[in-house]
């Protein structure tokens, strides 16, 4: 089905990048080329060091890589300016962390609907589109608790809810499952299959949970900054 | 933005709290020692801005009125010849002793001008009897133990305290004693060849800087200032040359300092706890002035409520420190003129926690 309509919303070719410099220099993405399509949810498995978060920065705009090339939806973005580069993070890419990163002293409703004050949404179609994000992952008796009153599993819908709400394209998550307890961690899974297929959004996880790949359309298996694995 | 602001505010109460106080503080110094300020220079000219005159005539180098000196009598009659003038005065004023019947011996300022020319500076009218003499409520404790007429000695002249004043309240320390102009020559043994003050009233419409220019051109040995260059000599006098002015001064700019490092420290260390926050921002797209925006509007909340606070103790203190320093004075413009230096403190206490909030990494929310 997905074969007819098959477009590579998230490339890198060749990429390269170092941490720091001279004796310390440390390469953590060694000429990585790959590309992620619209509608997969994409796994980016590996151990620690091996550059998945490092790749996951680069596709997010967060880091500009040595050299390579990097294209989101089309454009390419590894030499645009950094004003640019936050544009197309607020506008093409939604954002889903290990630490949830919600602003405590907001309610869900408020955490959600900044997403799209940032988008300059007026604050009447703002708070009506987080509403409809949270129902949507079954939060809709959570809108006025504060972080500090949901379970981490409820956080992490929260922080989906926002990666989504302004109707980004792509969706990319760092260790979504990590401070969750099985169950919840599944249910996370499951929601970010669901945002790429239903949604047609492209998603890349980052994850040590092996158990994850049932729910990835695509794995990458890094080691050492490069691919070393690749299964659909 | 604004939502947003307040909350992380409000998130952390006790370092809100403690960031306003602070505020409050450095708010209450800079509006309490501009009162001072202010205050200290109306009474520098309180006496020449109350009498009825458009010019003053006074031997050369004359700083202030406190420290005349004298001149010819003659020269009000000479002045009268000047075209433009429609009527010419004296004062007589110096610093002389008054004793109490019981022996206690005070330095005050006796003056007394021609009747006419009086304004409001208080008159002993022409009524009462000669060698009479008003003193000011604040003085009135100490110079007649409150109870009028009283006996008394000025300058070794006997003389009577014939009534209470209010309004001129001693500016240096040494009460104010008001005579007829007549009795003030006496009390001061001024010569009856000499006068210490000239002071000139213009005909309706007469240009004042040309009639004093004519008058110059008169009377080439001595100072002529319209009242209110002499008004201002006699502050910049008592501002700068003795220095008590650039005392008050640096107090008030010291309670700037002081608001400028509290609201930096503070507003600081909020961006500082807050800092993963905006590391989250800048990663989901937020602007650079969408961040910028936040701690200022911060620090303009932390501002405002310390502006509040500290300008309701204002009166009060200046109330209470009446009791000592007669002449402060807080004019209603001071609040505003103080709330924008809080605002414009604010906007530069917070620029090192700008820079630190638009450089964070947003990379760092990565980490867990």
């Amino acid at each position: 089905m997905h074969s007819e309509s098959r477009t590579i919303a998230l490339s890198v070719r060749g990429v390269h990048l170092t941490f720091g410099k001279g004796a310390a220099a440390v390469p953590v993405l060694r000429g990585i080329t790959t590309g992620f399509e619209q509608g997969e949810m994409t796994l980016l498995t590996g151990p620690s060091g091996s550059g998945k978060t490092s790749l996951l920065s680069v596709l997010g705009c967060i880091l500009r890589p040595d050299s390579g090339e990097v294209e989101v939806m089309g454009q390419s973005v590894a030499r645009i300016s950094e004003d640019a580069r936050t544009r197309l993070r607020l506008n093409r890419i939604g954002f889903v962390f290990q630490a949830f990163r919600l602003f405590d002293s907001l309610d869900a409703l408020e955490n959600v609907a900044l997403s799209l004050r940032l988008n300059g949404v007026r604050r009447r179609e703002r708070m009506e589109r987080a509403r409809a994000a949270l129902s949507g992952l079954g939060l809709e008796a959570k809108l006025r608790c504060k972080p500090n009153e949901l379970s981490g599993g409820e956080k992490q819908r929260v922080a989906l809810a926002r990666a989504i709400v302004h109707d980004p394209p792509v969706i990319l998550a760092d260790e979504p499952t990590a401070s969750l307890d099985s169950a919840a961690g599944l249910k996370v899974a499951a929601l970010l299959r669901e945002v790429a297929e239903v949604q047609r959004r492209t998603v890349v996880v980052v994850s040590h949970d092996e158990r994850l790949r049932a729910y990835a359309h695509h794995s990458l298996h890094m080691l050492d900054g490069q691919i070393l694995e690749e299964t659909k | 933005m604004i939502a947003l602001a307040w909350r992380n505010l409000l998130h952390d109460r006790t370092r809100f709290a403690v960031t306003v106080l602070g505020i409050a503080f450095a708010v209450f110094l800079m509006t309490f020692q501009s009162g001072l300020l202010v205050g200290f220079t109306l009474a520098a000219s309180r006496v020449i801005d109350s009498y009825d005159a458009d010019i003053w005539i006074m031997p050369r180098g004359v700083p202030c009125f406190d420290f005349a000196a004298t001149l010819e009598e003659r020269t009000r009659e000479l002045a009268q010849g000047v075209a433009g003038v429609a009527d010419t005065g004296r004062v007589a004023a110096g610093f002389t002793v008054f004793q109490k019947p019981d022996g206690y011996r005070q330095t005050v300022l006796v003056l007394g001008s021609d009747e006419r020319f009086a304004g409001a500076v208080p008159q002993v009218h022409t009524g009462l009897r000669r060698e009479s003499a008003l003193v000011d409520e604040t003085d009135a404790a100490l110079l007649v133990a409150g109870h009028t007429p009283a006996a008394i000695e000025i300058n070794s002249h006997r003389g009577t305290v014939a009534g209470i004043t209010t309004g001129f309240s001693s500016f240096l320390g040494s009460p104010y004693v008001f005579t007829a102009y007549h009795d003030a020559v006496d009390f001061l043994r001024v010569p009856p060849e000499k006068s210490m003050f000239i002071l000139v009233k213009a005909v309706h419409g007469q240009d004042l800087a040309q009639l004093r220019d004519r008058l110059r051109a008169r009377f080439p040995n001595y100072d002529v200032w319209t009242s209110s260059e002499f008004s201002t000599r006699a502050r910049k006098y008592w501002l700068i040359q003795t220095g008590a002015g650039g005392a008050l001064s640096l107090s008030a700019i010291l309670g700037f300092v002081i608001g400028l490092v509290l609201i930096s420290q503070t507003t600081y260390a909020t961006t500082m706890e807050n800092i993963e926050e905006y590391a989250t921002l800048k990663a989901v797209g937020a602007s650079r002035g969408f961040v910028r925006g936040i701690v200022l509007v911060q620090s303009m909340f932390c501002g405002a409520c310390g502006a509040a606070l500290g300008f309701i103790a204002v009166d009060p203190a200046a109330n209470l420190a009446r009791a000592l320093v007669t002449w402060v004075f807080v004019p209603r413009w001071m609040f505003l003129a103080v709330t924008l230096a809080t605002l414009l403190m604010c906007a530069l206490a917070c620029t090192i926690s700008i820079r630190a909030a638009i450089r964070v990494e947003p990379g760092r929310v990565f980490r867990a």
